[in-house]
């Protein structure tokens, strides 16, 4: 492997851990409130996929709207799903697990008799290659990384300045200090799936869309969270860095599937050894 | 008392329905009614794990293993049935051993979230290890199964071979629910650290729970494995992992004869879609729609139903004699 090529399955691995590490702060975010797993997160990441193709290629609408609008529409989907699976269910956690599951294997076989057999592709936003440290690197990867760390930035600020991150540490005591637990919830399942949708959205441009494209993501989402450890969000961000390079460098120099059993057993490896993950805290 | 004599009824009935089969409709149904029993197997031995508290979101990838390694062994090396059926029971529980001891001392979300990635290694290891296991054209030319170097070439007595298979881990899962383990499992999945203060080894438990399930996943798979006489990496997707636990929980968590009512119920209703997208679309509806309205599952219906008939004649307290 070439130096050349080192720094560029490293910058592409940096572009593939951000959308990593947007998918993973929702899951650890919904985590630490509610001590539930979204596996529907892979669905809504589809989703923010395919509102992308209709709303940014079909519709014509510039990029950015759509963007948001996709965001937007699966955090409001994201809220209902709370009024209508978490909260009638009461706290379960593993019926609303089992929920969650159900309603991931509708959405993506629903995908398909609504959005068609054949894949689909969005054409590229910001198409060619920018010269980066005298390697050519895609500006649509490239623009991944600024638009990730933007919404990183401003969910920990929007958490530590508002009442959230209370309630995030300490769901129960926040109950009893007047904050309204419902709408607590609702607001972590409406940020978690408008990051999941953002996710999507950025990834739209770059991989073939498809029903079942949420799968990989979010088996990845799961690694990093427990790798990082669950409800850490400084856990989330660098675990999601390291899996995007070791997804960029090792698939590069092996191919993409050792690079998901490489990181399989070091979770298993992890576990044995660091069962709460990097910086997670015992139960 | 009605409790404990419901049981041995409903297996007794099932298995005189089940010998009827073959005699009443012909290859089709055979063939239909023996991967209904394999899907009794899988949802059945998953219901210790649950009983514990575990969401084991990767059985499917242990029938997995039991049934390459069957296929394999019976192909390859020409090793009669039994052998080959226990030899990828016994894998199957090794790699259950391998998975659970990591990631079952920790909480339930870990245990879960490790079984999901798990399916997806198991599905990479058959698809990339082409040459053993040919992966994506499929590994065909198994042979038929055989008990005591007798070949079973008809469906019919492949059919009772499952049959026979289903009963013996019914009654092993039944008297283990039923013991004292049982009990502990039980304790485990209602309040763990009260079992865990009474002296109770949680993670052995569960681990033992998990490996048990692995063990009935893996002669299932090798079952089928050896009368599909076909397996694709694929097909033990996510997917049928989905439906393995779909099974317990619309035909409800509370009672021992939940899973094989959720198997037997929606494996027979949804033969009509099968390979189509709508059977996911159907099974998730299912799904959803018994979590929201039906906790307990199907076997508390006929209970709701009783209710709400008392509930209306009580609303109405004096029928009119010409009704």
């Amino acid at each position: 492997m070439t130096l050349a090529l080192l720094v560029q399955s490293a910058i592409v691995g940096v572009s593939l851990g951000s959308i990593y590490i947007l998918m993973a702060l929702g899951l650890t975010l919904m985590f630490g409130m509610m001590h539930i797993i979204n596996f529907a997160h892979g669905a809504v990441y589809m989703l923010g996929a395919f509102v992308i193709y209709y709303v940014f290629f079909q519709g014509g609408v510039p990029y950015f709207a759509a963007f948001v609008t996709s965001m937007m529409l699966l955090g409001v989907f994201g809220y209902l799903v709370e009024r209508s699976i978490y909260r009638p269910i009461k706290g379960g956690i593993e019926p609303t697990l089992v929920a969650l599951l159900a309603l991931t294997t509708f959405l993506q076989a629903a995908g398909y008799p609504v959005f068609g057999q054949l894949d689909k592709h969005v054409p590229p936003v910001f198409p060619g290659t920018t010269n980066v440290l005298g390697v050519g690197i895609s500006i649509e990867r490239l623009m991944i990384i600024p638009v990730a760390a933007a919404l990183v930035i401003g969910l920990y600020l929007f958490i530590n300045r508002t009442r959230l991150s209370a309630a995030m540490r300490a769901i129960e005591a926040a109950a009893l200090q007047g904050v309204n637990v419902h709408v607590v919830n609702g607001l972590a399942f409406a940020i978690g799936f408008a990051l999941a949708a953002a996710s999507g959205a950025l990834m739209a441009p770059i991989f073939k869309l498809d029903p079942m494209m949420g799968e990989q993501p979010l088996l990845k989402a799961f690694i990093i969270i427990i790798l990082g450890g669950l409800g850490s969000i400084p856990g989330a961000i660098l675990g999601g860095l390291m899996l995007g390079l070791i997804d960029s460098i090792v698939a590069t120099a092996l191919g993409a599937e050792p690079a998901f059993l490489l990181s399989f057993v070091f979770i298993i490896l992890l576990l044995l050894f660091r069962p709460t993950g990097l910086f997670g805290y015992a139960s | 008392m009605r409790r404990k004599l419901g049981v041995p009824i409903v297996l007794a009935m099932l298995a005189a329905l089940a010998l009827l089969v073959p005699a009443l409709g012909g290859d089709y149904y055979v063939h239909v009614f023996a991967l209904v029993f394999t899907n009794v197997i899988l949802a059945a031995s998953l219901r210790p794990s649950l009983t514990c508290g575990q969401l084991n979101i990767g059985h499917s990838a242990f029938m997995s293993v039991g049934a390459y390694t069957s296929a394999l062994l019976a192909k390859n090396l020409a090793v009669p049935f039994e052998i080959s059926l226990l030899c990828g029971a016994l894998l199957a529980t090794l790699v259950g051993l391998a998975i659970g001891y990591p990631s079952l001392r920790l909480r339930g979300v870990y245990f879960a979230m490790v079984t999901v990635a798990f399916v997806e290694v198991i599905r990479l290891i058959a698809q990339l290890w082409v040459s053993l296991t040919r992966g994506m054209s499929g590994l065909s030319g198994i042979p038929k199964p055989s008990v005591l170097g007798m070949t079973l070439t008809s469906r019919a007595s492949q059919y009772y071979l499952v049959v026979g298979l289903t009963l013996v881990i019914l009654l092993v899962l039944w008297k283990l629910e039923h013991s004292r383990l049982g009990l502990i499992w039980k304790s485990i999945g209602m309040a763990d650290n009260l079992a865990q203060s009474l002296g109770v080894n949680i993670a052995r438990h569960k681990l033992l729970a998990f490996m048990l399930g692995c063990f009935f996943a893996g002669t299932a798979g090798a079952f089928y494995a050896h009368f599909i006489r076909f397996l694709f990496p694929p097909e033990f997707g996510f997917l049928m992992a989905t439906n393995i636990l779909v099974y317990n929980y619309v035909g409800g968590r509370g009672h021992f004869v939940g899973p094989i009512v959720g198997a037997t119920f929606l494996s027979l209703l949804s033969e009509p879609f099968r390979g189509s997208p709508y059977e996911t679309i159907f099974f998730s509806i299912a799904m959803l729609l018994t979590i929201l309205f039906l906790p307990g599952g199907l076997i508390t219906l006929p209970r709701k139903l009783a209710e709400l008939r008392s509930w209306r004649t009580a609303s109405a307290p004096t029928p009119s004699p010409a009704a």
